[in-house]
């Protein structure tokens, strides 16, 4: 009895709560849809009715999100008890994955595994996407090597000689006597059927240079049994094929390669191939790609036998980057400014314009300067930005915090020998400076550049990097000469360039004083004034070339082609997702009119052998999972060589570095940014040196009522609602320290709140304190005089709503102590003596009685 | 007898046949006692009357003169010699001011000393009248005097406040309540109008009975902003400034007791003279209309938007 009632309380409870907290937002869109699964998988050889369970692994599979996803976003993939892998490829997408024994493949697949569901929408080989032909159809192949058919878990269809299809289709040749054949055939997202039996019969997004490189793979498997990998995902946009987006339900299929299990057939060759168990040892490598044991290879996928074992996570995909598009015909309110909000407002867009209580909310990505000046000009109600700017006309504006967040330094790096990525990768600011200043030379061209032929080639060869980063190889590569920059003016510009100016050795360098090992600064930038907004490109030289492509197209300065700045955060990002570096490095044409000698953007760097570095938001990081760089917080004078990290501390970006970071924000002036620069984060050493507030600055006088309103709404709920961490719509996205009511946090919030509503109410605070701004109000008209009860008879005091702030304009306080008191002092008087009078008269009468 | 009989009864006996003592004893009492116990009477009846007349007798007395105000300002705004600026003689009507939603009409006078608004509100001489351009700033009680603003701090944000002044019919919109420490709206901007109204609330027990503090009621100009006409007044006294008392009537109050004095000594002889009865029917309507006169000459003193 009591039970169920408290049964009944808790689901009550549950309702209320989630009526209350999601807002009209469908509930739990907070859950990121951690997945996790255990199950047995098995190898089985079967010889009549005798079954032989060659290897049995009980296997656990997480994945740390898989709700809401959008485009290119990398999930984490980690598994455990799995055979241990052997034969390591260089690079396990695509193709390159095959040859490897026992490892994991990890696939995207259009439906889910669920009986209950019609035929089309589950989950089969043929909506499994590959990037190539070898991952999916065999053939001609011998039938004694024709491993599939010995499969003992294969329908009779598939131990045909033609497996996968009825008939061998036209495009996939004949099929012959003494060969088999199979085709994994795949099925777009719009029903059509592609053979995919050649290259010409593949899907339009698995061409040869495809413009997004494969991203199924053939994972490692440590020999403990562990393997963690990063997959991303491929919405509609990317790979309208396999289609998936918020209404085409996908999975991402993980399929422990145990090897095929199999049955005895009448051809020796095929049952000998068929029982192969590896010919590499467990954990090594195969960088060659020599030929590995195929029964145990990801080649059959698709077999049954391997097919069987698969775990399928069932993912979601958040609403298209257009849906406000699509589904809101109202004229968009378009907030400009910072990338840094790039991430977080693709997910809290839909939360407005899917509410017709709401007005449509719009994030265009400019410049911090330039959108703070259209919002000066009234052209656009608010502008994102990180710092305080100079006001152009005489309206006031406040800045009301709207995320914490910030900019990583964001890279791929392989450690040598295939141990796989480097996770903890350490720079300082002197590391950035010589980057940013392009001060490796890169190449033996740039060593032709007067005052860099001492300088190390790139980053990974220089002893204060290999003093901090130990064990990476240094091999030189102009990738990893430059750092993958802005060419726009930004505030992270500013708050990394600041970072600089104020470390005493980076800017000793920069001041042209060598460092310890003798590196010095490339002369175009010696002495350049930071920080600076705008990172410029001042290196002029052109080296002396030879080759008859480099000569045609030595127009542009060597180094300058290095760094190729690109104008916006999320191309970096992207270029790390791919180790596709910007440098423009690559010459080609034969010089003939028809192919003329081009200078190109580089290859894509090898997997086992990347190194590329680039500046990127944390909310591209996290939402990419792009591995990120942990900073330098403390400064030391510049000294002698150091062949170690101590006595310098870092920090990664995280939200507890990033809370540390706000600890040591100092507000400024009501309603004004707070300071958080590189003077005060160096206070705190947990404190993340890439922190970075937005702020949404807006106007507090002149704007029309219902685009100050609007603004006021955008601010409250911006600060409330989507600060909840979560990948649905209107929630905060990694790589936001939510903004909160208490905590580190808590002065943004009041902050926000301040803001929001003198811009709701326009109150056009000006930053004189005190002046006739207390009391009533000033007015236009000029026989009006501000109203400013200066009572004499008042104690008038004069009380900050914000007891951090300087108090400008708030109301004073006018109280009477004869109005506050006066009504119950008279009650109690009339009371008193009301009763006085006959108790006086009752007390007389008793004595004279006596 | 009766009281006799019931007091013989029951268990309470001894106590009640003391009170009978007392009771028969009365007229034996020392006449310090007597006195004492009368003066406190007479100071209770006082106050009882006081606190009457600014909470209850109060709000008939503002009945009459918003009924009268009323009046004279729709004989005035029909003439078309209702004010629209200048130096406005204090207590005369300017405007009508009206929350349709609320229920509420009053007339509102120049002026905002004590004693202007015990008839409702007054407008601040020195700002721009409701209506025109830049800001006008309107008091008003909000315990005492039949309370016209006690509404605008309950449920009134949000609502709309129309204005009838000479220059024709204005809307506003209650826009928020200003309390101490609560920021303060820049000037409007040229051509823009805002109403402050000016009156006071308690906190803590006993709010509603304590009115001790002022707050703003901040309303927004919705319609068109009239021309402020006319050189306003530039200085105002200081009974003129919100939670202020209006020591003026001082002289005038003591002339009233004086008369009051003269009164009751009137009646005491009088009573000898006449008896009881002739005494008090004549006396009554004269003492009363001098208490009332007297309670509110001393109401004049009390802090003017309580």
């Amino acid at each position: 009895m009591r039970a169920r009632r408290l049964a009944v309380l808790a689901l009550l409870g549950a309702v209320v709560a989630s009526t209350v907290g999601s807002g009209g937002v469908v509930a739990a869109n907070d859950d990121v849809g951690a997945f996790h699964q255990k199950r047995t998988v098995t190898r089985e050889f079967v010889d009549g009715d005798e079954r032989e369970t060659v290897d049995r692994r009980t296997v656990t599979v997480d994945v740390d999100h898989t709700k809401n996803l959008r485009g290119r976003e990398r999930v984490q993939v980690s598994w455990s008890g799995a055979r241990p892998s052997a034969g390591r490829a260089v690079n396990p997408f695509g193709e390159n994955g095959l040859d490897q024994e026992y490892p994991v493949v990890i696939m995207q697949c259009r439906g889910r595994d669920d009986a209950s569901l019609p035929e089309a929408k589950r989950l089969r080989p043929e909506t499994c996407w590959t990037s190539t032909v070898q991952q999916r159809s065999r053939g001609p192949v011998p039938d004694g090597s024709a491993i599939w058919r010995a499969d003992a878990f294969a329908t009779t269809r598939d131990g045909g000689p033609v497996s996968g299809v009825d008939a061998l289709p036209k495009a996939c040749g004949t099929a012959a006597n003494g060969f088999s054949y199979r085709d994994t055939r795949f099925v777009s997202a719009k029903g059509k059927t592609f053979d995919a039996c050649s290259e010409g019969t593949m899907p339009p997004e698995a061409a040869v240079d495809a413009s997004f490189p494969p991203a199924e793979q053939a994972a490692f498997t440590g020999r403990d049994g562990k393997g963690q990998v990063s997959f991303e995902v491929r919405s509609r946009v990317e790979n309208e094929s396999l289609g998936c987006d918020q209404a085409t339900p996908c999975s991402i299929v993980v399929i422990p390669i145990m090897g095929v299990s199999c049955k005895a057939t009448d051809s020796r060759v095929l049952n000998g191939a068929c029982r192969r168990k590896g010919q590499f040892a467990e954990g090594s490598s195969n960088y060659d790609g020599r030929g590995v044991d195929d029964a145990v290879s990801s080649r059959f996928w698709w077999s049954e036998s391997n097919w069987r074992n698969r775990f399928s996570v069932p993912i979601t995909f958040g609403p298209a980057p257009n849906v406000c598009d699509v589904l809101d015909t109202r004229a968009p309110v378009g907030f400009y400014g910072s990338e840094l909000m790039s991430q977080a407002t693709q997910q809290w867009a839909p939360a407005y314009c899917l509410r017709k209580d709401r007005f449509r909310f719009q994030h265009n990505v400019l410049p911090d300067n330039a959108s703070f000046d259209l919002m000066q000009k009234d052209e656009i109600p608010g502008a994102f930005v990180s710092s305080l700017k100079k006001r152009e006309g005489a309206a006031p504006t406040e800045y009301a915090p709207t995320a914490v967040t910030g900019f990583a330094i964001s890279y791929v790096v392989d450690k040598p020998d295939n141990a796989g990525e480097e996770t903890n990768l350490r720079l300082d600011a002197r590391l950035l400076a010589k980057l940013l200043t392009q001060s490796y030379a890169g190449s033996a061209l740039g060593r032709q550049h007067p005052g860099l032929e001492d300088n190390p080639l790139s980053l990974n060869q220089d002893p204060e990097f290999k003093a901090l980063n130990p064990g990476l190889d240094d091999r030189s590569r102009e990738s990893a000469a430059v750092l993958m920059n802005l060419s726009e003016s930004s505030d992270v510009i500013s708050a990394m360039t600041q970072y600089i100016a104020t470390d005493r050795e980076a800017a000793a360098f920069v001041a042209g004083k060598p460092d310890p090992w003798g590196m010095t600064i490339n002369p175009s930038y010696r002495d350049i004034d930071l920080p600076r907004a705008e990172w410029p490109l001042l290196d002029t030289f052109r080296p002396k070339v030879e080759q008859q492509c480099l000569l045609a197209n030595n127009d542009t300065p060597y180094l300058t082609r290095l760094a190729a700045p690109v104008t916006s955060f999320a191309k970096i990002a992207d270029a790390l997702i791919d180790a596709w570096p910007f440098a423009q490095t690559k010459c080609s044409g034969l010089g003939t009119d028809q192919f003329p000698f081009v200078l190109g953007r580089g290859d894509r760097q090898g997997v086992g052998s990347r190194l590329v570095l680039g500046v990127t938001t944390l909310g591209d990081a996290a939402r990419f999972d792009l591995r990120t760089a942990a900073l330098q917080t403390n400064e030391l004078a510049p000294g002698k060589p150091f062949t170690s990290a101590a006595g310098r501390s870092f920090a990664a970006p995280d939200d507890a570095s990033m809370a540390a970071a706000v600890g040591t924000a100092k507000p400024t002036r009501r309603g004004l940014p707070y300071t958080l620069d590189a003077g005060t984060l160096r206070t705190d050493k947990r404190a993340y040196p890439g922190t970075l507030v937005v702020y949404t600055a807006a106007k507090t006088s002149g704007l029309d009522r219902r685009t100050a309103r609007t603004v006021g709404r955008f601010i409250r709920i911006a600060t409330t609602e989507n600060q909840r961490p979560g990948s649905g719509n209107g929630y905060l996205p990694q790589g936001y320290l939510p903004i909160r009511r208490t905590g580190a946090t808590a002065d943004l919030f009041r902050s926000a709140q301040q803001v929001a509503s003198d811009v709701e109410r326009q109150v056009g605070a000006t930053a004189t304190p005190g002046a006739g701004a207390s009391g009533g109000a000033g007015a236009s008209a000029p026989e009006a005089p501000a109203d400013a009860p200066t009572d004499k008879a008042a104690n008038g005091s004069t009380k900050a709503t914000d007891d951090q702030l300087e108090s400008l304009g708030a109301t004073r306080s006018v109280t009477s102590v004869l109005g506050g008191w006066a009504v119950p002092l008279l009650v109690l008087l009339a009371i008193g003596c009301g009763l006085a009078a006959p108790v006086t008269r009752l007390l007389a009468a008793r004595k004279a009685l006596r | 007898m009766s009281i006799m009989s019931w007091a013989s009864r029951g268990p309470g006996r001894r106590r009640d046949r003391s009170l009978v003592a007392v009771a028969q004893a009365t007229d034996e009492l020392p006449e310090r006692s007597v006195l004492l116990s009368s003066a406190l009477a007479v100071v209770s009846v006082i106050t009882i009357w006081f606190l009457a007349q600014m909470l209850v007798l109060g709000g008939l007395e503002h009945e009459r003169s918003q009924d009268r105000l009323y009046g004279d300002f729709r004989a005035e705004l029909a003439d078309g010699t209702a004010p629209t600026g200048g130096v406005v003689a204090p207590g005369r009507p300017v405007a009508l001011m009206s929350v349709p939603s609320l229920g509420i009409q009053e007339v509102v006078v120049e002026g905002t000393s004590s004693g202007h608004l015990l008839g409702g509100p007054g407008h601040r001489r020195d700002t721009v009248l409701p209506g025109q351009a830049g800001v006008s700033v309107l008091y008003g009680r909000s315990t005492t005097f039949g309370r016209p603003f006690d509404a605008m701090l309950h449920d009134a944000v949000g609502r709309h406040l129309q204005v009838v002044t000479g220059q024709g019919r204005s809307t506003y919109r209650i826009e928020r309540i200003r309390r101490p420490g609560d920021p303060v709206a820049a000037p409007p901007a040229e051509g823009q109008g805002r109403m402050t109204l000016v009156t006071s609330e308690g906190s803590g027990p006993l709010a509603a009975l304590r009115p001790g503090r002022v707050v703003y009621v901040e309303a927004s100009l919705q319609s068109k902003a009239f021309a402020p006409g006319g050189q306003r007044v530039n200085t105002i006294a200081s009974s003129e400034r919100p939670m202020a008392g209006d020591a003026s009537v001082l002289p005038m109050l003591a002339l009233t007791l004086g008369g009051l004095l003269v009164a009751v000594v009137g009646v005491v002889l009088a009573r000898r003279r006449f008896g009881p009865l002739v005494t008090w029917t004549l006396a009554v309507p004269v003492v009363a209309a001098l208490g009332w006169f007297a309670g509110d000459l001393a109401l004049h003193l009390f802090p003017n938007v309580v």
